[in-house]
This record gives structure tokens, C-alpha cells and sequence, in this order.
């Protein structure tokens, strides 16, 4: 539905030359909700406003609906007006000298397919239904909260049923619970009328909820694209493991096939290919993969561990652990007994780790 | 697959009709841009003209450093320098004295009136400088001056005690008339400020005065210096003061030797000398405007902008609210009450006198029913056209360079908003007298010598600066987002233009209409020196009938000036708070 070819774009900053995206390669198939995810200046929100047709890259093709709609070199440029496309702001965008009705009519009565006024009232109608703000029509735009105005350019967004959604961290400026309840609504509603959507987002939490598929970006690259869970689970590099979820890092050293020598001793783990014997790499496992427990189990290899901190979250718990001078966090489901200053059993399953060079 | 590909391109290339937009706006920029570089570089290249040049305007002459040889070897002209410094530093001086304590009075605590506060020094704006200046020498001026006569008579004083023709008479009536100008420029810092910043000293253990010195004068100190180099630069090129109090006195400033040149009392103008003068003018000017870019620059950083929406605290004065108050209410009556006063009383007689038994017995309304028959019809039509056609064509022109600063991508966008604000550099007497030798040297391609139409162009240039700043301010507060998110509707530019920015702008653009309207209606410097018997207006019929020694009616003239100034100023007001709402919010 969107294909982004080698997609290239430079800014010519006072400070210097950005290259906000490196030749980007990116394909969401109908239906997809696809998520942008990365730091702030990773080259996420340019890779959307490309899309939309509101910043022109340098070089490379996309293609929206099988429409090639950018392509510098042969020429090919178009407007944002005329790709058909749904957009939510990050700041709404709500126009505030219009109502709620007027704003979510005009991509009907200003835009490219206009249609009749009966038509727009049903219609406009419709898409305040399906964001729940029905009735609300004739208020001002300005006396609605954050999370109605969000609905509103949900809605203004929807209301042409085009096939192709586009939203630029339309959550952050809601508050934590709202953010949540927002964030299945949002999945119900984009998979009930099956509109292929592209969203931006620097909120992990929020891209692993999400998405369909996830695509890491970093200094206008793209490290990783997979599922949530293949992202999760299985990083393809050091910047993703660190930036999605929870993650302990130790350094370490390759000294033989499946093996890793570091301050926790020698580590079983599966080392990547192409990483040979003597390679610095860097060992990292979750939190929730580590057990700390008062004794050592029988049969279960184990370090021994002095606990520094303790830290009750209510359906878990936190405990920093020491172990050979390396600080490691542990989650554990439910509570424990630990205190703080006590030595403890410290299990560091060698399937759970991970090497990266 | 490659031919599909083409095909699709040639698809996209029909239907992006407007990837010739770019070029679109591209070319229409350079139009504008080329237009405006014309517009104002020209009367700025006449000034230097005219220095290299003798004779009269359009006399065929070789070029020469002869006038610059006449200034600059003349011991007066440093004593000329050296007055204007003094002049400057002087007035700005007592400006700050006063902006300074009261923006932080207005905006920081909790004095009652504050509305009311506000529209007297918006009026006092409007008081055009030199009817304040009259109004003043009514009261000081050794020979006619009432508070002179009034102490003379009460003290039996044989000689009067004070005497407003001095560098510090001039400077205590123009640092007056700077002050709500200087307590508007500073009203935004102080209202931007975070109240937490206050709050903090607060909770440190800090004490309120304390606070203030510490704190809220060390955070806009970019902004009171940038006003400082500002009003410095306006204060080297301001003319109705040194021209009513210094000329009779003759005590020359820059300026006033500048308008001596070009219109003499008697012999020919001098326009060779006059821009000998005037280039020394045109370097400070562009040099403090420069330096005056670098401190907004600089105090744009200290701006804390938090985003979130907040009710600057308001401290509580407690008992001092009525030192504060009376502060307020001391400086509105040397600004406002008083001069309005003066003139009211010299209106009203058939001679200037102190209030006595007689005097009331002698009120007349009599100077008021000969208006029309002193100014005839002309002077009103005149002022008229400027009111309209001046704000209509600065804010045309502001509202497409803001546009195209702002929204586009333009590369010379940088430029563009540069050359707009060079007119805030060059002084307006200079502009006036740049483009009165354009007008007579070039009679035959610029044939507006002696209409109004010159006036207008010379005010829409001097306020082309002003009317981008806030067209730049305005367009900078409708969120980028509410454009894009028009387009993304399927919007087409116009309509984008049309029916979301014009919108929200429309209030903001507005009301600097009927501000510019306003400072064309009370502008005197330009008017006057472009002045021939055709496109005489209202202020410049005042300041001859000044020159004629009318006094009761130019008292008379003055007083309908100011009452309509302020019937206009609080009718807008209250029309306007209303749209306003729509406009702020966003």
C-alpha cells in the first residue's frame, strides 16, 4: 500500500548538513498498521511528512496505492492536497475558528472530492459516531478538551475513507491513563475499517501495543523491521535492544565458539556469525529473565549476589543485584522477600542472553 | 516493470499540476522582493546621491566630496554631534527611568485600574509628539509660559524661574513621549516570564524587592537593552522636539539641521549638505539596528517558554498600592492629562492666560467653529486618503512578505525579511528627504512631487518594518499544523489561504491596520518635509499655523486631534476584544 524506496533527504542547518534519512526502504501492505519507532531526530517524522507529500526528499520513490507520488529524478512530485491521505497532528491541528462539524467537514466540502451537503452531514456524522464524539457537532473547537480534540482530528482525519492513515505521535500530548485508553481505541478503530496506517511514535510501550510491524529508525537509518514481539525478542542490534524495553549490558569478550568470557564469568551464549574468537561484544539480557531468589535452587546454576536496592511496584518488583561488581536489574512477577543488603542466589539463564559486537 | 514505472510517473507528473507551485512561489517572491528593494533601497540611494552631488536637485553635475569636505571640517558639526549624543542618552534615560518600573508595576502586580492604565498609554502614543511639545512650551517657556507666570506672580520673581529651551528641556519631553512605546516593547518579556522563576527566588528565601533586582531585571535585561539601543536609534532621528524647542533656540540636532538644509527660511535647499549629514545618520542608524537584531537575538534565548498555559502570579502590594498607583497616575499626567489640559485652556481663550476671574468670563468655543474656514476642506481629504490608503498597502505587502518569510522554503526568504526591516534603520526624515530629491531630480519618471501619493509611499515605507513584525508574530502563532492539515484535507493553496490563515490572522492584521492608520494620522517629520501647497495635512497645518504664533488655534486643532484619536482608539478596543478572543486562541 506504501512502498518507500531509498528514500534520501538532507537539511542545511545553521549547525551543519543533517542527513535526516539515508536511502530508507520501507513497505506497509494494506491493512498494516505500521509503526515509526525512534528518538527524537532519528528521521521518523520527516519519513512520514515525505509520505504526506508536506516535505520533498531529495531522491528516492514512493509509492502510495500503487501511485508513484514522489520521485525526484524523473520529476515526479505530488501535492500533499491530491494524495488522497488521512493525517493526524501531533498538535491536533484543530482550526479554532471553526466548530467541531466545520472541521471535520472540510476535507469534504473544501477538499479534492467534494461531495453533496446531505452526503456531508451523514458523513461527518458517521466518523464523530465512530470516535464516540457524537453530539458534540456544534461546539466550538477551542472548548473541547486534549483527548476530544484528538477524536475531532481523528475523525477529520477519516471522514474520506482514504486508504492510507498517517499520524505523527497523535498520543503525546494526552496524559498517561487517557494515552492507554486512546491506544486500543485507536488499534480498534484503524482495524474495523482496515485502513493502512503509518504512525510515529518515540514511546516503545506504544509501538509494541500497536503495531503490526515495527521499524526501529536511528540517525535517518532503519536498524530493525519486524513484529513486536521478534522486535522484543530478538533485537537485531545494540541500539534496539537498548531502545525497546528494559535491558542489562555487560562487556565481554568472545574466547570460543558459544562462549563469552566477562566479569559475570564465562557466559554460554549464542554468538552471532561473523564474530570471531577474541572480539570485544556486548552481553545483554532483560530484567525479567533474571531470578534472584534467597537460595540457590538444586540443579540450577547460579551467582551469588549481594541485593542494593529494592524498588515495590505493586505487580512487580525491582531489585538491583551486585554481582561480581557489575549492577544488574532484575523484575520479579509479584514480590520478595529480599531486603536490601542481603547476598542472594542470582540465575542468569544462558538461552536469555544476548551478543552483540 | 520499468514501463509500468514510467507510466505511473507521467500519472503523477499530470496530476502534480503544482510541482510548478515551487516555481510559482519562487518567482512571485522575487517579484515582491525586487519590488521592495526598489521601494526602499531607492530613497536610501537618493541620500547618498545627493551627498555626492552640489547645486539644486537635477542639475546636471559632476560628482564631488565637496559637501562632505563643507560638514565634516566645520568644528560645529561636532557640536551638533555631540548635542544630539547628549540629546539621545538623555532621553532614553528618563524613558527607562520610568518604562522599567512601571512594566513591572503593570505587569507583575496586582494595582487596581490596570485597563483603564493601559488605554491612557495607548492614547499617550497617539498625543502626536509635537502637540505635546506645544503644550509643554505653553507651560515653560520663559516668555509665555503659564507655570512661569504663575510662579513669578506667586513668589514676585522678577526673572522666570524655568525655562524649557535647553538640551534638557528637549530631552525630558521626548524621554516622556518614549515611554509607552519603550512600556509595550518591554510588556512582552515581562509577560512571557515563567512566575515559577519568581517563585523560586520566593522559596529560596528571597525577598520581593530583592527578587526584583535579582531576578526579573537580570532575565530581561536582553530585552531592556534592546529596547535601550532601539529608542537610541530613534531618539538620533527624532525631529518635532528638537524642531519646536531647539530651533527657536538654536540648538541643533542632526535632524533638525538636516530639514534646515532642505527647506532654509530663506535661500536655496541644500540637499548636498543635507545628505552629507544624513550619512553619518544612515551609519548609526544601521549600525544600532544591527546591534539591535543581535540583542533580540541574544534575548530570545533567555525567553523561557514552557508551553503549558499559565497566569503570570500577580504579587500583592499591599500598602505600597498607593506609592505605586501614584507613580502610575504622576507619569499619566506629565504624558497625558496635563498637555490635553494646557491645550483644552488655550482653546478655549482668545489669548494664553492664567485662570482668573476674567479668563473664565472670556471662554470661547469661537476657535473651534472657525476650523473649516482657517484649513478648508484640503488638509481633511488629504489625512483622510493617508489614513486609508497607507495601513492598506503596508499590510498588503506585509501579509505576502510574512508569508513567504514564515510559510515558504524560499532560499532568500532570509533576505527578504532583512529588507523589510531596513526602514526601522533609516530615519523617516531621511527616507522623506531621499525621496523629495527623487521627486525633484527625476520629475519626469517619478512625477508624485508635491501629491500626497509621495506621502503615502514615504509612510508605507517607514512602516513596512513595523507591519512585517507583525504579520511575522501573527503568522507564527497559527501553528504550522493548521495549514498542513488543511492541505493533507485535499485543500488547494488559495483555499488553505482563504478559508484557515486569512481567518485566524484576520484580527491580528486588522487591528495593525487601524494601528498604522493611527501613526500615519499623527505623523508630522515626513509630511513636512515632503510638504508643498497640495498635500497639506492636518498635522502639518497645525505646525504652520504654530509657526504663525496661532496658538489659540492650534490649541483648538490639537485637542479635536487627540479626542479623535481616542474615540477611535476605544471604539476599536471594544470591538475588537471581542474577535480578539478567536484570534488568541490556538
Amino acid at each position: 500500500m506504501i512502498s518507500i524506496r531509498k528514500l534520501r533527504k538532507t537539511f542545511y542547518a545553521q549547525q551543519g548538513v543533517v542527513n535526516a534519512l539515508r536511502d530508507i526502504d520501507l513497505e506497509v501492505s494494506e491493512g498494516d498498521f505500521c509503526v515509526l519507532l525512534g528518538p527524537s531526530g532519528c528521521g521518523k517524522t520527516t519519513t512520514l511528512r515525505c509520505v504526506a507529500g508536506l516535505e520533498r526528499p531529495d531522491a528516492g520513490e514512493i509509492e502510495i496505492a500503487g501511485r508513484l507520488v514522489n520521485a525526484p529524478a524523473s520529476r515526479v512530485y505530488v501535492p500533499a492536497e491530491k494524495r488522497a491521505i488521512g493525517m493526524v497532528f501531533q498538535s491536533y491541528a484543530i482550526w479554532p475558528h471553526m466548530n467541531v462539524f466545520q472541521n471535520v467537514a472540510f476535507p469534504l466540502t473544501q477538499g479534492q472530492k467534494r461531495v453533496s451537503k446531505s452526503q456531508v452531514a451523514d458523513r461527518v456524522r458517521a466518523a464523530l459516531k465512530r470516535v464516540q464524539l457524537d453530539g458534540l457537532e456544534d461546539r466550538p473547537a477551542t472548548d473541547l478538551s486534549g483527548g476530544q480534540q484528538q477524536r475531532v482530528a481523528m475523525a477529520r482525519a477519516m471522514v474520506t475513507d482514504s486508504k492510507v492513515l498517517l499520524m505523527d505521535e497523535p498520543l503525546s500530548n494526552l496524559d498517561a491513563r487517557l494515552r492507554e485508553q486512546m491506544r486500543v481505541e485507536l488499534r480498534k478503530i484503524t482495524k474495523s475499517i482496515g485502513v493502512t496506517t503509518l504512525y510515529v511514535t518515540h514511546d516503545q510501550a506504544e509501538a509494541l501495543s500497536l503495531g503490526d510491524k515495527v521499524c526501529v529508525m536511528n540517525h535517518g537509518e532503519i536498524l530493525q523491521i519486524a513484529s513486536p514481539n521478534e522486535i522484543y525478542a530478538r533485537p537485531a542490534n545494540l541500539f534496539v535492544a537498548q531502545f525497546v524495553g528494559e535491558m542489562n549490558f555487560v562487556k565481554g569478550a568472545v574466547t570460543g565458539p558459544g562462549k563469552v568470557e566477562s566479569p559475570l564469568g564465562v557466559i554460554a551464549a549464542t554468538v552471532p556469525n561473523g564474530v570471531t574468537t577474541g572480539t570485544e561484544v556486548t552481553l545483554a539480557i532483560r530484567p525479567e529473565h533474571i531470578e534472584v531468589l534467597p537460595a540457590q535452587r538444586d540443579g540450577v546454576a547460579a551467582s551469588t549476589g549481594r541485593v542494593t536496592s529494592r524498588n515495590y511496584l505493586g505487580d512487580s518488583a525491582l531489585l538491583e543485584v551486585e554481582v561480581n561488581g557489575v549492577t544488574l536489574l532484575a523484575k520479579l512477577a509479584g514480590d520478595t522477600a529480599l531486603s536490601v543488603g542481603q547476598n542472594a542466589a542470582v540465575e542468569l539463564p544462558a538461552h536469555r542472553w544476548h551478543v552483540f559486537p | 516493470m520499468k514501463v509500468e514505472t514510467r507510466n505511473q510517473s507521467a500519472v503523477g507528473a499530470w496530476e502534480g499540476f503544482s510541482r510548478f507551485l515551487p516555481q510559482g512561489v519562487t518567482l512571485f517572491a522575487t517579484g515582491l522582493s525586487g519590488f521592495l528593494v526598489i521601494l526602499i533601497g531607492l530613497p536610501v540611494a537618493m541620500v547618498i546621491l545627493m551627498s555626492l552631488r552640489t547645486g539644486f536637485p537635477g542639475e546636471d553635475v559632476p560628482f564631488t566630496l565637496e559637501n562632505f569636505a563643507t560638514v565634516y571640517l566645520t568644528p560645529q558639526t561636532y557640536e551638533i554631534l555631540l548635542n544630539t549624543l547628549f540629546f539621545a542618552v538623555s532621553s532614553v534615560s528618563i524613558t527607562l527611568l520610568i518604562a522599567v518600573p512601571l512594566v513591572w508595576i503593570l505587569m507583575r502586580t496586582d494595582i487596581p485600574f490596570k485597563k483603564t492604565i493601559y488605554v491612557l498609554l495607548t492614547i499617550g502614543i497617539l498625543i502626536p509628539v509635537f502637540l505635546r511639545t506645544i503644550a509643554w512650551i505653553l507651560l515653560l517657556s520663559p516668555r509665555i509660559g503659564l507655570v512661569n507666570k504663575w510662579l513669578q506672580e506667586l513668589f514676585a520673581l522678577s526673572s522666570p524661574p524655568l525655562n524649557l529651551y535647553s538640551l534638557t528641556g528637549m530631552a525630558f519631553v521626548q524621554g516622556v513621549s518614549f515611554v509607552p512605546g519603550a512600556f509595550f516593547m518591554l510588556a512582552a518579556a515581562y509577560r512571557s516570564m515563567d512566575p515559577s522563576l519568581e517563585e523560586a527566588a520566593y522559596t529560596s528565601g528571597v525577598g520581593k524587592l530583592k527578587t526584583f533586582l535579582k531576578i526579573n531585571i537580570p532575565i530581561t535585561w536582553p530585552a531592556i537593552a534592546a529596547v535601550m539601543v532601539y529608542l537610541f536609534m530613534t531618539a538620533i532621528a527624532v525631529f518635532e522636539v528638537p524642531a519646536i524647542i531647539g530651533l527657536p533656540a538654536r540648538i541643533h540636532v542632526l535632524s533638525s539641521l538636516i530639514f534646515t538644509s532642505t527647506t532654509p527660511s530663506t535661500g536655496l535647499p541644500e540637499y548636498g549638505i543635507a545628505g552629507a549629514y544624513g550619512a553619518i545618520m544612515l551609519v548609526l542608524g544601521l549600525t544600532l539596528a544591527a546591534l539591535y537584531v543581535r540583542l533580540v537575538k541574544q534575548g530570545k534565548k533567555y525567553t523561557v517558554i514552557t508551553g503549558r498555559g499559565y497566569r503570570p502570579r500577580e504579587l500583592a502590594l499591599g500598602r505600597w498600592k498607593w506609592p505605586a498607583l501614584g507613580f502610575v497616575f504622576f507619569y499619566l499626567a506629565i504624558e497625558v492629562f496635563i498637555p490635553f489640559a494646557v491645550l483644552l485652556w488655550a482653546s478655549l481663550l482668545p489669548y494664553l492666560q492664567l485662570p482668573s476671574a476674567e479668563a473664565w468670563s472670556s471662554l470661547t468655543l469661537k476657535h473651534y467653529i472657525e476650523i473649516p474656514a482657517n484649513v478648508g476642506p484640503r488638509p481633511f481629504i488629504n489625512t483622510l486618503i493617508l489614513m486609508l490608503a497607507v495601513p492598506t498597502i503596508t499590510m498588503l505587502l506585509s501579509v505576502l512578505v510574512s508569508w513567504i518569510v514564515i510559510r515558504t522554503q524560499v532560499s532568500f526568504r532570509g533576505f527578504l525579511d532583512t529588507l523589510v526591516f531596513i526602514p526601522h534603520a533609516v530615519p523617516g526624515i531621511l527616507m522623506a528627504v531621499g525621496l523629495a530629491y527623487l521627486g525633484l531630480a527625476y520629475r519626469d519618471y517619478f512625477p508624485l512631487y508635491g501629491t500626497v501619493a509621495i506621502i503615502v509611499l514615504a509612510h508605507t515605507i517607514n512602516w513596512i518594518a513595523y507591519g512585517t513584525r507583525t504579520t511575522n508574530s501573527v503568522m507564527i502563532q497559527v501553528h504550522r499544523e493548521l495549514e498542513e492539515a488543511g492541505r493533507v484535507s485535499g485543500a488547494s493553496a488559495p483555499r488553505v489561504l482563504g478559508k484557515i490563515i486569512l481567518p485566524l490572522i484576520a484580527a491580528g492584521v486588522l487591528n495593525s491596520w487601524i494601528w498604522i492608520g493611527m501613526l500615519s494620522y499623527r505623523e508630522v517629520t515626513m509630511s513636512l518635509t515632503l510638504l508643498t501647497r497640495n498635500n497639506v495635512v492636518i498635522s502639518t497645518v497645525v505646525w504652520q499655523f504654530w509657526g504663525s504664533g496661532w496658538i489659540p488655534q492650534v490649541a483648538a486643532l490639537g485637542v479635536i486631534l487627540i479626542l479623535f484619536a481616542t474615540i477611535v482608539v476605544g471604539t476599536v478596543r471594544f470591538a475588537l476584544s471581542r474577535i480578539g478572543e478567536i484570534g488568541s486562541a490556538s
